[in-house]
């Protein structure tokens, strides 16, 4: 009954590291594996192509592809076994490997996470259970940074919300539980949102049975286990669907607009290679021998192993110019420096041995130099302009109607079609729907702009509820409070809107979008950082003056009242331990010595966008500043973008046939 | 108290000893020697099957009929499993004491628990048609040899699958043994094989013969640690060789004629020959000999021999070396000297405190080696002799980690309880150690030996789950008393007490047929999930459902919706799931992508025709052909008609139609127009387009009469049209048209776009006949577009109407040659006044 060890994301990608390799040492020999293609990004994160190939990974396949052959005996799948899809797509592939049948092959199915009721049945009635050695694969977090943990789940945001198939929650809950058997129990879980409330009565339930004691939970950790964590301070949960509007905004930190244009995926992005020059040689990122990435494309790793990288990724878009031209100038003062010519050999050794370091900071400065300059080709457009003064204008509650012109002549001008859907979707977030007439009009002009086949498409955001007819319309019903965000009531009361940024100095969260705080980290602030927030209420200036001791007030108080006007249910629930073994960890951990620096773990179920994990961290350092010693972990179910958001919905298919 | 050294046998440079475990095993009818004899790894439990190939004396009809009687170590019968299923080829023991049958037609029987329960499988890869010949086993794992020669391996009892392993070479094959896998550098089993005067090593992939000329070998022998391996030639020489085969480690002639019946490892030192009532260890070149009165059997375990005769069972093993040090006749260790140190102190003698002043410095030592001793102790006059030696020891000492003491005592504890004959579990303390204290619970689980099993986990504080919830099975199984009392009496028992899953003993109900009972138990399962399978065995489908529902785990509701699809009919199915919503978007989100029909069926027993409608359209998408996309397009839009809060949906299907006819027109005309020989490629296709596009399409081409018909067809309106067509226009860099269009007075979307446009496609001419048309913007801006164009004086012209002094001068700085005087100018004309 150690006290439990505190949460550390690197030991999470270590442990899923070596599963892994566990798991392919098992199957011996040379192999093919066969992955899906969604794992493959998802895969580098975890290990190097050249480490796998160690472990004897002969060739690559991607499971769409249905392109695996008989070159090699042993044959390893990696796929997620939820979906049914997956599970028919190896099948057959086994059935027609085995049909070609020269070689009596071995097939190894590992399922991520872990090994399903249905794939088993679906196996069997294909006639290949009995053939393959079947593993699971737990591979539930992965950590894309110190603070950032993902579960890489790119189909969570539509399974939730489009099809209601509530997976997603499901796994989380797991991803959670095994957190609080390795650290403890959370000792409070808060949250907003149906789904949320769903995952946090989940959590509850599951850990009842633990309690029950299923065998292959108490086996490792004991019952002990289950205390709650002296290292972690709490779970708080936001639903993606109680802020939707957030994600559906350009977002403006370097990283956000990085994903905006290019896109990022598993810390990765790539980038047409005019832009930034060809990959050097001598190292090849991680890339999988698919062969199917265009020659022209370079891959740009985004992670914390790139120190310039990681003081740019978080700031407001405006400043990275500046910020990359101080850089620039160190850079050239500190080499030009070997000129000075009173230099002992001492002196020549430590900037010598500071060479490689220079060298990795150049290279580094090149790309990023490049990169900030394709972004500002899109800033300085015309069309990105206009975007973006719509969406402010929305965002900061002007009448929507004034806004149909623009919106209108952007679908003329034949914008892509996510861009006009965000917009769109956006006005309809924020003022509870459109009315009838101009809803209409809009889907017929989707349709002229964009084809027909987008019927699909609308009715799929309908069911999102991105864009919907405004309550109380012909036929339907008014809403009933609770399931519509009030926006201006909430606007007002949790000051989304900041007039004043100030992006190189920022002093609000409200910096990442430039003026607007995003509402999934007001609320978390609603939590961590009380006082700052109603700090904001009172004018600004006198804020300083008159601190309120810090008020012992849990969960969401004061702010009840605010958090009710946003949409989903609300809750607060504490998990306390057995008494006994409470007061025992007590005694084992001395009296206030757990208290110093605390984590708190802010999960968001349905996807976090990456200027959400700007503001969390900023929210982060702010309480660090404090001198209140948490330290804020993001955890969610995948990485989204308004792109991806709406994209959820597009319908791909043209009536122009194949 | 016969003194510990009594039984020990020195051979070679070690002593050996032979520990009487039980006496009086078997009835003395027993023929030994016909039997087929088994016994479990860690001294588990004997197997014993009549050899039929044996002739033997008749005893009544009862006694004749085949069975496999398993026994205890003391001999007590545990079970006795009727046979009536041919002949016995193998017969061999897992590690965690389940019982494999394997018969010559290759299937096999795996007995999970002592009781008779079983699993069976077959081998297949011919080993029906061939014929099981023989079968070697290993801890989890055995390899069948079939008639002709082939080998298969089974290395997992929980998902057995039979591999055929590489085809040995053909001939007789005088003996055969395994390495198993654990101990072989390919991590796969090895099969040793003696043909003609060789022998050949198989493994999964290969056959390769280890070029032997001394051969052939009667009998072949493993060490249980799988370094070494024992061969005996057929004319009495016993070799022991590195299981790699590179040399020789040891030779021995045991100078007999007759062969041997049997040959094992006895520990990782020595190696044991036995005949028919004899047995030779042979270690180091030298040999011991022990001689029965009757016909033995060998039972070789990881540290020793267990050797069987009607009358006793013995355990032959190497003296270990803390006790050969403590009790060795002449034995001078500290531990041997404090052991006589506490005879002393029996006897009242002050020679115990001379003895321990005697091994003072050595004295912690001599503690340790007691306790270790105690261990390895069989007799418990000595294992507390031992550890009154261990204690008195430790008294003497100032500082001493008792634990290891606390521990052994609790060790003895357990281990005395399970030798017990009644239990008959002879467990050395080294086998104890690699059995694991769990095992050994289970082990008497399976023995139904509850209570003392509920003693040992409580003593050792293990848990004792899997120990209620057996014997509430066995309850549920074998009780005779009315159900609601057998449920009264386990709740009972087992309320409170963690861990207990209901579920496995309301299953045992069930198979028992217990159905009412298994209900009620079921209800007592905390955890949802752990219900599901068995409500659906016991067909409490919707129960079934529920219960997956509530437990969240969507992998359990699809097993269930799979399971109830099958099941039942189409309307009581969706019936099922209506009022489920979670279920409901698990069907609809799976069907989506398999069963398209069942969406329809679904959508339309729902009454839901938006949804059915879009269904359509999104098979109409998948059409390649225009008609039957014009057909999907048209049901889609008939399961809409008449329902009035779609009728905007309705409208744009018609909307579609339309317009994918109007685009095959234009295909038709625009396209064959060209080349009348049906080249279709010689544009794109207008088919698939949106209505902008298509407009963007047939103006960038001057079909503009075309347009204006989609135009006006659906009503696209004025802005947009103009919009399209300018974009349209600039692309196809019509300039002329522009400048046309240019003409008109007013534009819906302001010339400014054009302006943009215009200057965008780098033509600053015609750009620049659109500023003064930006009547609606400041002076400055057009000022400002003016440059754009390159047109410094036009923008000094602006300027000088708007009276702007500050722009003329900014402008001034860009001005050249002419420009540059003619701005002067205007600057005088704006600024003589202030002058």
């Amino acid at each position: 009954m150690a006290p439990h060890a505190a949460l550390n994301t690197q030991d999470i990608a270590e442990k899923a590291r070596r599963d892994l390799l566990q798991l392919l040492e098992g199957v011996r020999g040379k192999k093919n594996l066969v992955l899906e293609k969604s794992l493959a990004d998802t895969l580098s994160l975890i290990v190097k192509t050249s480490t796998l190939r160690e472990y004897g990974v002969d060739k690559f396949y991607f499971l769409e592809n249905d392109n695996v052959d008989s070159s090699q005996r042993n044959v390893v799948f990696l796929a997620r076994g939820e979906k049914a899809k997956t599970v028919i797509a190896i099948a057959e592939q086994i059935n027609r490997l085995r049909r070609s049948g020269q070689v009596d092959h071995e097939f190894s199915i590992f399922w991520i996470p872990r090994r399903t009721l249905v794939s088993n049945q679906i196996l069997e009635e294909a006639g290949v259970l009995g053939e393959v050695n079947i593993a699971e694969y737990a591979l539930y977090f992965i950590p894309l940074a110190d603070d950032l943990l993902s579960m890489e789940l790119d189909d969570a945001f539509s399974d939730l919300y489009l099809r209601r198939d509530p997976t997603a929650t499901f796994l989380a809950a797991k991803a959670l539980m095994l957190m609080q058997q390795r650290h403890g129990l959370f000792p409070r879980i808060i949250g907003k949102g149906d789904n949320a409330k769903r995952l946090a009565d989940l959590l509850l339930r599951m850990r009842s049975e633990v309690t029950a004691g299923d065998a292959s939970y108490s086996n490792g950790a004991s019952s002990l286990g289950l205390t709650p964590s002296s290292s972690i301070e709490s779970l708080i949960i936001i639903d993606r669907e109680v802020d939707l509007p957030t994600v559906l905004l350009t977002q403006l930190t370097y990283e956000g607009l990085i994903d905006e244009i290019f896109g990022i995926k598993a810390n990765q992005t790539e980038v047409d290679s005019s832009i930034v020059g060809a990959t050097p040689a001598q190292a090849p990122q991680v890339s999988s021998a698919s062969s199917s990435t265009p020659a022209l494309k370079r891959k740009i790793q985004l992670d914390s192993s790139d120190t310039l990288y990681s003081t740019l990724q978080d700031s407001n878009f405006a400043i990275v110019g500046s910020l990359l031209n101080k850089v620039a100038r160190r850079l050239q003062s500190s080499y030009e420096s070997r000129h000075v010519a009173s230099k002992s050999t001492a002196e020549l050794r430590e900037f010598v041995a500071k060479l490689p370091g220079y060298q990795a900071e150049q290279a580094s400065l090149k790309i990023h130099t490049a990169l900030a300059e394709e972004i500002i080709k899109h800033t300085r457009s015309d069309i990105f302009s206009r975007i973006l003064e719509v969406q402010q204008n929305l965002a900061a509650g002007a009448d929507p109607t004034s806004q149909h012109d623009s919106i209108d002549e952007l679908i003329s001008r034949a914008l892509p079609l996510p861009t006009v859907l965000r917009l769109l979707c956006l006005e309809s977030c924020v003022s509870g729907g459109l009315k009838r007439g101009d809803l209409e009009t809009f889907k017929r002009a989707i349709l002229h702009g964009y084809g027909h086949q987008h019927l699909l498409t609308l009715s799929g955001l309908e069911k999102l509820g991105l864009l919907t007819m405004q309550a109380g319309g012909l036929g339907r019903p008014a809403a009933k409070p609770g399931t519509v965000t009030n926006y201006s009531a909430v606007r007002k009361n949790l000051h989304l809107i900041v007039d004043e940024v100030n992006e190189s100095e920022p002093d609000d969260i409200a910096y990442v979008f430039s003026g607007y705080a995003p509402l999934s980290v007001r609320l978390v602030q609603c939590i961590l950082q009380k006082q700052y927030l109603a700090s904001l209420g009172s004018s600004r200036a006198t804020a300083a003056a008159a601190p309120p001791p810090q008020s012992a007030a849990q969960g969401w108080r004061p702010f009840e009242d605010v958090v009710k006007q946003v949409k989903g249910a609300t809750f607060d629930e504490a998990q306390t331990g057995e008494e006994k073994a409470v007061r025992a960890r007590q005694a084992l951990n001395g009296s206030g010595g757990g208290e110093s620096r605390k984590t708190v773990v802010v999960f968001f179920l349905g996807g976090v966008c990456r200027a959400e994990v700007a503001a969390l961290r900023f929210v982060a350092k702010r309480l660090k500043e404090e001198g209140v010693g948490r330290r804020v972990v993001i955890a969610t179910t995948g990485m989204v973008s308004g792109d991806g958001v709406v994209g959820a919905a597009i319908e791909k298919k043209t009536f122009g046939g194949a | 108290m016969a003194k510990p050294t009594a039984d020990w046998e020195k051979v070679g440079t070690r002593f050996y000893r032979k520990v009487q475990l039980y006496t009086a095993v078997f009835d003395q009818d027993l023929e030994l020697e016909n039997y087929l004899v088994a016994g479990a790894p860690y001294s588990g439990a004997l197997a014993l099957h009549r050899d039929e190939e044996k002739v033997h004396a008749y005893r009544g009809a009862r006694a004749a009929k085949p069975s496999i009687d398993v026994y205890s170590c003391a001999g007590k019968l545990i079970r006795r499993i009727n046979w009536e299923k041919g002949s016995i080829k193998g017969l061999g023991w897992s590690e965690d004491e389940k019982l494999l049958v394997v018969t010559e037609d290759g299937t096999v029987r795996c007995y999970y628990d002592l009781q008779g329960d079983f699993v069976p499988f077959t081998l297949g890869h011919g080993a029906e048609e061939h014929g099981v010949k023989a079968c070697r086993f290993w801890s989890n794992g055995f390899v069948a040899l079939l008639n002709n020669n082939h080998l298969i391996s089974v290395a997992r009892y929980d998902e057995p699958r039979p591999k055929l392993l590489a085809i040995p070479p053909e001939g007789e094959i005088h003996s055969w043994t395994l390495i198993p896998p654990a101990y072989t550098l390919s991590r796969s089993v090895e099969v040793l094989l003696s043909t003609d005067k060789t022998i050949y090593v198989i493994d999964a992939s290969d056959s390769e013969d280890r070029n032997y000329s001394e051969g052939p070998f009667v009998h072949m022998s493993v060490s249980p640690n799988g370094k070494l391996v024992a061969l005996y030639t057929n004319n009495g020489k016993l070799w022991v060789v590195g299981s790699d085969f590179q040399e020789t480690l040891n030779e021995y002639d045991s100078r007999s004629k007759t062969m041997p019946k049997d040959m094992h490892w006895c520990g990782n030192n020595a190696v044991a020959l036995a005949w028919e009532d004899e047995i030779h260890l042979v270690t180091q070149g030298a040999a011991t000999k022990y001689y029965y009165d009757g016909w033995v059997h060998l039972i070789p375990d990881v540290d020793g021999i267990r050797v069987l005769t009607n009358d006793v069972c013995e355990f032959l093993q190497r003296v270990p070396d803390v006790t050969e040090e403590t009790f060795r006749i002449g034995s001078t260790s500290p531990a041997s000297i404090l052991l006589d140190a506490v005879d002393q102190l029996e006897r009242k003698s002050p020679k115990a405190d001379d003895n321990i002043q005697l091994i003072r410095p050595n004295l912690s030592e001599a503690v340790d080696a007691c306790v270790k001793a105690a261990g390895h102790e069989f007799s418990i006059h000595w294992q507390k002799q031992l550890l009154k030696a261990a204690s008195f020891g430790k008294s003497v000492l100032d500082l001493y980690n008792s634990d290891e003491f606390v521990e052994m005592c609790e060790t003895l504890r357990v281990l005395n309880a399970a030798r017990f004959y009644e239990i008959g579990l002879p467990l050395s303390y080294e086998q104890y150690q690699r059995l694991t204290p769990e095992k050994l619970i289970e082990r008497l689980i399976n023995r139904h030996e509850y209570l003392l099993a509920l003693r040992i986990s409580e003593y050792l504080r293990l848990p004792s789950d899997r120990i209620y919830v057996n014997w509430a099975s066995q309850k549920v199984r074998q009780s005779t008393e009315d159900e609601e009392s057998i449920c009264r009496l386990i709740v009972q028992k087992l309320n409170n007490k963690p861990g207990v899953s209901f579920e496995e003993i309301a299953r045992s109900a069930y198979d028992e047929g217990r159905v009412r009972l298994a209900t009620e138990l079921l209800n007592y399962e905390p955890r949802a999930g752990k219900q599901v399978p068995l409500l659906l065995s016991m067909k409490e489908d919707t129960i079934a459902l529920d219960k997956a529902i509530e437990s969240g785990d969507t992998d359990l509701v699809y097993h269930v919706l799979l399971h109830l699809k099958k099941k039942l009919p189409l309307a009581p199915f969706f019936r099922t799931i209506n009022s489920r919503p979670m279920a409901m978007a698990l069907v609809e989100s799976s069907a989506i992508d398999q069963d398209r029909e069942l969406l329809k069926d679904l959508y339309y027993q729902d009454d839901r025709r938006l949804d059915g409608s879009n269904l359509l359209l999104s098979e109409a998408l998948a059409q390649e052909h225009p008609q039957a996309r014009l057909d999907k397009i048209k049901l889609a839009s008939r399961l809409l008609q008449d329902s009035k809060e779609n009728a905007f949906q309705l409208k744009m299907l018609d909307e579609t139609a339309r317009l994918l006819r109007m685009q095959e027109h234009f295909d038709k005309d625009l396209h064959s127009d060209a080349s009348p020989a049906g080249m279709r490629t010689s544009g794109p296709s207008f088919v698939g387009l949106s209505i902008n596009d298509t407009l963007f399409e047939l103006l960038k081409s001057s079909h503009v009469k075309r347009a204006l018909k989609v135009q006006s067809e659906f009503k696209v309106p004025e802005k947009t049209y103009w919009w399209v067509r300018l974009r349209a226009l600039v692309s196809a860099r019509h300039w002329n048209e522009l400048e046309e269009v240019g003409k008109a007075r007013k534009s819906p979307i302001g010339w400014e776009p054009f302006f943009n446009e215009v200057l965008g496609a780098g033509n600053t001419r015609l750009a620049s006949t659109f500023v003064p048309k930006c009547t609606g913007l400041s002076p400055r801006e057009r000022v400002e577009m003016w440059v754009k164009c390159g047109m410094v004086g036009k923008a000094g012209e602006e300027a000088l109407k708007a009276k702007d002094v500050e722009c003329l001068r900014e402008l001034r700085e860009k001005a050249t040659g002419s420009t540059l005087s003619e701005i002067d100018k205007m600057i005088a004309q704006l600024e003589p006044r202030r002058r």
